[in-house]
This record gives C-alpha cells, structure tokens and sequence, in this order.
C-alpha cells in the first residue's frame, strides 16, 4: 500500500493574512497617491493661502496675518482685472483653437493614406516638444524683423514691409499669437483624445445611421459628438487646467507686453511673488485661479456624469 | 582542461566571482574612508551662480580665474552661470530652501535689499575696498548700500551703461549729431523717412526699463523723491516726457519697437537698418562680429542730452553672500581677491563692465581709450565717464523693493507705450503709471 505523504501546511505570516483583507489591501495600494497628493499638491496650496493671508515677503518674511487685505487691493488694481480677462481670452480661446484643430486631424487621421503611421507619429511632435524650444521657434516666426511668416507674404506680394503685421506688437495680435502656439501645444492631445473616441464608436451605431439616410454632418454631429463628449470633456478640463494656470509661454515670448495685453495671472503671480518679491500678493494672485478652476471643474464633471451612457 | 572549459563561466564560478568583486567594492570605501575624509576636509569647496554674460568671452575668463584661485587656495570651486532672466527666481528658490551656492552675483534691479535680511553684511569689505581703490561711485552705492543702517549687503561688482549708438554716415547725411533728446526726433524723422528708423524698445525687457527711466530723468521727472518716501511720478516734467516719446514714436520709429526684447535692437542695428539706438556697448561688439564695415560706421556717444540733465538708466551687478552659505570666509576671501585683479576682468569683457570704485580701473582705462578692434580706436572714449551721466533705477532716491516692483511690472514702459500707441493721451498715462506706481509704494510702506 503506497503510502502518501500529506502536505505540511505552512504557518500563514501574520503579514500575508493582514493584507488578504481588502480593505486593508485597498488603503495599502491607494496611500502611495493620497500621500503624493497631499504632500505635493495639498500642502503647497495650504501654503499658499496662508501666503496669502500674511504680510509675507521676501524682504520682511513675516507671519502676519493681514485677513482679505491682500485680495482687496489687487482687485483695486483697475491692471488686474485685464489680466484676469487675458487669462480667461487665452485659456478659452487656445481651447477652442486647440480642440477645433484636433477635430480636424482626427477625421484626416482616420482616413487612409500612405504613411499615414508615420504621420500619425510625427503630429504628437508639439506636444513632446519642451514649451522654451518650441516657443523660441515661435518668436522667431512672430519677430519684428525676421519673421518668417511676414516674408512670406512680403515674397508673394500679399502685404509690403510697412504693412506687414506686427504680431508681438499689437495688443490683439500678441494675444492671437500666444493662443496659436498654445493652440499648436494642445491639439495633439485632442487628436489623440478625439482618435480614440471616434475609433470605440461602434462600427453598427454609424452603419445603422447611415442605412437611416445620416449624411456626414449628421452622422458626427448628432451621433458620434454626443457619444465621445463625456472623453473630450475630461481631455478640455485637463486643457484648461494647464492652460489657465501656465506662465511659460508669456514669459518666453512677450513678458506680458505690449502695454500689458497678454499679461496673464500665472505671469503677474510669478513677477510680484518671486521677481518683486511680494510672495503674500503673489500667493494671493495665484489663488485667484482657484474658485475658477474649481467651478469648471465641478460644472463639467456634473456634465461629464449626466451625459454617461 | 582545454581551454574552451576555462573560458566557460559556469554558475558557480560566476556566483563565485560575482561575490568576490562586490566584496571588493563594498569594503573599498570603508578602507578608503580615513584617507578620502581626511583630503576631503583639507579641500574646501566655494561654488557661485551669476549670469551668462552678454560677453562670453567674460564667463570663460571668470571660470578660469575662479578655477585658478581655487587652486592656489586649496578649494574647489564651482561656477554657475544662468539665463539672466532666471536670477531672480534662482535667489527666490535659494532663500526659501535656505541653502544653494555660497556667492550669488545679481544682475539689474532687486537683490541686495530686497533679500538684506538672507544676506552677510558686507560693509568692512567694501569700505577695505574704498581704501585700495577709492569710492564707490554713486549707481554703486544705489543698489548694495541700506541708507537706513548704513551697511552693505552686497559687494558691487560693476554697471552697465547705455550709451547712445548711431550710423555716422546716416547722420552725416542729413547734416546732424544725435547728442540731444531733440536731435533724436528731428533727424530721426528725417532717416525713418530714408528708410532708417531710430530704434528704442516699447517692449517689457530691461532696455526699455532703463532708456526711458533715463529719458524721464532728462526730462526733470522722476518716480520717487531723493529719499524714497513719495511717488512723484504725476508731475508736468514726465507729462512733457511723455509726450516727446509719443512725438518720437510717431516720426522717428516703427511700431516694431512695441513688440521688442533687449536683443531686438542688437538685431537692428546689425540689420542696417536703424540708425540710433541706445543699449550697452555688447550691440557694437556683435556688430564687429557680424559686420565690420558697418562696426567701424557705429559711433558711441554719451546719452542725448534732456532739456535738464544728460543722464541715463543703468544696470548694476553685485555680489551677495548667503547667510546659510557653507564657505563665506572663502567667498570674502574671493571677493577680495577678484577685486585686485579687477581690471583683468573689465579687459575680459572688452570694457562692457564698468568699475564701481573710483580707482579700480585708472584712465585712461585700457580698451576704452585705445581699442585696437574700433575705427577709429578712441571710439569708446567717451564710456571712461560713464559714471557722471549712469544712475540705478531708484534715481534720485534708493533702490528698495517698491521700486524694484515698479520695474518688474514694467509701468514706466507702459507709461511711455500707452501714449506712444494712442491708448491714452500724455496726461492719463502719467495718471495711470502714478497710480499704479503709489498703490506699490503704499504696499511696500505698509510691509517694509
């Protein structure tokens, strides 16, 4: 009779057991983040506000706490209010930009054509590109003297030297040039964002339009636009995110000029906190992204929630 | 064993080898370690962080003569240099983190007042200084000197003046000299018409900040009284400044000058385009660089003269030592040496930095008085005098943070743009930047 060794069992760890408990398991795997969150994003915001709430300065770094008094005079500054105007023009109006651009390549991109993977790689190029190279490139295509696009149409007889545009130094023009090169910066995402929606449509949902006589307006507008909106919505928040609270492309191409037509907050911010030294004003200037950022936020992940199908 | 079998490396004899070499490695420090700290603490280290300069040929001879003195001291030294447009948010960085580099060198506005309280005082040094070499001169004194407890918490290093630069054969043309604010706008009316335009930025950069500080000063106006207390900016002296620049604007320059960086009217005048600009003399050098001919066809005089003074902005460069700097006997002790072998560094940088002691550099200074690159070679004459008609930014008060404020928000090139562009009339953008200005200055009373 063959005789069969039973197994011995091992004594469980006390470690293993603890983590075979989900709840357990579950906060163990999401400390790592809240922890990141709370130290990287949580404390320095904390800190702000406290800034804000002081008379803290780099010349005198005290605690002193002054209330509101730092908001109430920035929003006596008659200068301010066009910045938070500018910075509400540039934000929208490189979205608006960005996502009409991405909407376009996207419907390119789907269609087939030689090299079209190629292509496919190369459009995420401005967006790996670092933002201080690329808008040195940019600076160069707006300069007075030197650029490019002025040649151009100066070349093809479009315009003369003296009525070539002078995109850094009309307060309209400067702000149009910083849209399109933040517009230029975000449109690979929103291919890449719209690329995706599009392609998880479901192949039957548009045939079935199509057999019920939906041209391509139609079909885009009234069946695959609804279907991918809540995707493109989170894809506009993370957009207007970056771009509401970004200073490097102001500061790299037009240091707020001219006359203060593209001065935005993150750029007055970063000059009167860090520059002049005012961190409790600067603090106070950064914060006022805030309530903003907050209600776009909410508002479009309430949309976002009663548009989920 | 063939020898096929000894090249082999079975896993015993890699776990073997392995073993040994981390043995190896892993006993090496602790064996070392008595010797390495030993050399370690003998080797101090000193590190700075300044600008690039606008001469490179300056930063390559600095870090040499860092390294070299670094040598002949026993200490290892370690030279930064950053855009100059990241100075201030690297002394910001540093002060906050309480730690960086022990000798960190300003550039322009800001600094040595605003960071006093971060800051080893100086004052024994730069009177040391004063005794060798003579007194500071007044655009020195500007930025490093506290008025209220007369101390120094910067060493200064030099200035930068600005100069007025002009096409002679243009201006031989029409028969004129830009050496008045005046013969500015008349002949520069006369060459934009000939296609040469006078070139000064309207733009938010450091140039416009100081040319149009200087032409205000010129003019009789200024932003702040002699002791610092009072904005005086809305006066009939800036109103009539104010409105020469519109009236310069408009017959003498393009509306290029609105969108322009420091480097815009470098560019300008290389292109051949401008016939006057204003700007330290690193435009001549490039201009020699890219084009000799038209080089030897660039004069530099004195700033145009106002209808009060003949004066101009200027930048100074200075010198902090941390309070939390590792090594500040070594960084006084550099300071002092750097000051003896001064004029090898003003040689260095082909005479762009100017000295902030009297006798520093004794005239006549070398290259200015006979640069054998210019034609004619007494051309840079006349910067040996810059100190008469170069002033910081606070002129005729201090600099302190509210003026250095005012300057980073740009509102005395505002001033001058919103008129010049028909935003507003003279009298409401001398209005605006008043307020603007005393709104900052109530700011920094109330925090300072």
């Amino acid at each position: 009779m063959a005789v069969i060794a039973e197994p011995v069992a091992k004594p469980i760890s006390r470690f293993r057991f603890v983590l075979d408990r989900r709840d357990v398991l579950e906060t163990v795997m999401v400390a790592p983040a809240i922890l990141y969150v709370l130290l990287l994003v949580g404390l320095p915001l904390l800190l702000a506000v406290f800034y804000s709430l002081s008379a803290y300065t780099i010349y005198n770094p005290t605690w002193k706490f002054v209330g509101l008094a730092n908001f109430e005079q920035i929003l006596q500054n008659p200068t301010f209010l066009d910045t938070l105007r500018n910075t509400f023009v540039f934000t929208f109006g490189s979205q608006l930009l960005g996502l009409v651009l991405g909407k376009f390549g996207a419907f390119l991109l789907l269609q087939p054509f030689p090299g079209r993977k190629i292509v496919r790689a190369l459009i995420i190029l401005p967006f790996a590109v670092p933002v201080a190279l690329a808008t040195i490139a940019w600076q160069w295509m707006f300069d007075s003297l030197y650029s490019v696009i002025n040649w151009t149409m100066i070349a093809a007889g479009l315009v003369t030297r003296e009525e070539a545009p002078n995109w850094l130094g009309n307060p309209y023009l400067a702000m149009l040039c910083i849209i399109i090169i933040n517009a230029w910066r975000f449109f690979p995402f929103a291919i890449v964002i719209f690329l995706a929606g599009i392609t998880a449509v479901p192949q039957d949902v548009i045939d079935a339009a199509t057999v019920d006589g939906a041209g391509f307006w139609r079909r885009n507008y009234q069946i695959i636009l609804p279907m991918i909106l809540p995707m493109v919505a989170i894809g506009l928040i993370f957009g207007i995110v970056f771009t509401f609270t970004d200073l490097s492309i102001v500061f790299l191409l037009t240091m707020g000029g001219p006359g203060g037509a593209t001065s935005v907050l993150g750029f007055e911010g970063f000059q009167t906190g860090i520059v002049s030294g005012d961190v409790a004003h600067g603090a106070a200037i950064s914060l006022f992204m805030l309530p903003v950022l907050l209600v776009v936020v909410i508002f479009t992940l309430r949309f976002i929630r009663r548009r989920e199908i | 064993m063939n020898r096929n079998n000894r090249m082999r490396i079975g896993r015993r004899r890699f776990l073997k080898q392995a073993g040994l070499t981390l043995i190896a490695a892993g006993s090496a420090p602790m064996l070392s370690t008595p010797f390495v700290s030993r050399a370690m603490a003998d080797t101090k280290t000193l590190s700075i962080v300044q600008w690039s300069h606008f001469v490179p040929e300056y930063d390559k001879w600095f870090d040499q003569f860092a390294k070299d003195w670094g040598t002949k001291n026993n200490v290892e030294v370690a030279v930064d240099h950053i855009p100059v447009a990241n100075v201030a948010a690297r002394a910001a960085a540093e002060a906050s983190a309480q730690s960086g580099h022990d000798l960190f060198g300003w550039n322009g506005a800001g600094g040595a007042h605003l960071y006093r309280r971060f800051l080893v005082d100086v004052t024994s040094l730069v009177e040391a200084t004063e005794k060798k070499y003579g007194k500071v001169s007044t655009i020195g004194r500007q930025i490093g000197y506290n008025q209220d407890d007369k101390t120094w918490s910067a060493f200064p290093d030099f200035y930068i003046s600005f100069p007025a630069m002009y096409r002679k054969s243009m201006w031989d043309e029409i028969g004129m000299k830009p050496d008045t604010w005046d013969n500015v706008r008349l002949g520069g009316a006369k060459l934009k018409a000939k296609g040469h335009p006078v070139g000064i930025s309207l733009g938010h950069s450091n140039d416009p900040n100081t040319t149009w500080r200087g032409l205000l000063w010129s003019f009789g106006g200024a932003l702040q009284d002699a002791e610092g207390k009072n904005v005086v900016l809305n006066s009939k002296e800036t109103v009539e400044a104010v409105k020469y620049v519109t009236a310069l604007y408009k017959e003498a320059m393009t509306s290029e000058v609105l969108s322009w960086d420091d480097s815009s009217n470098n560019r300008y005048l290389v292109s051949g385009i401008g016939s006057l600009i204003v700007n330290p003399i690193s435009a001549y050098r490039t201009f020699q660089k890219a084009n000799t001919k038209g080089a030897d066809d660039t004069f530099v005089i004195a700033p145009p003269k106002g209808p009060v003074r003949q004066i101009m902005g200027g930048a100074s460069e200075f010198y902090g030592i941390w309070k939390f700097a590792k090594n500040k006997e070594g960084a006084i002790e550099f300071l002092k040496y750097y000051a003896d072998h001064w004029p090898e560094a003003f040689k260095a940088s082909e005479g762009y930095n100017n000295p902030c002691f009297a006798n520093l550099v004794p005239k006549p200074m070398p290259i200015l008085s006979n640069d054998p690159t210019s034609t004619p070679s007494d051309k840079l004459t006349v910067l040996q005098d810059s100190e008469q008609w170069s002033a910081s930014p606070g002129y005729p008060g201090p600099s302190w943070p509210a003026v250095d404020e005012v300057y980073n928000d740009f509102v005395i090139c505002d001033m001058m743009a919103k008129a010049a562009s028909r935003q507003m009339s003279a009298e409401d953008s001398v209005k605006w930047a008043h307020q603007q200005s005393d709104a900052i200055f109530k700011k920094w009373h109330e925090k300072a």
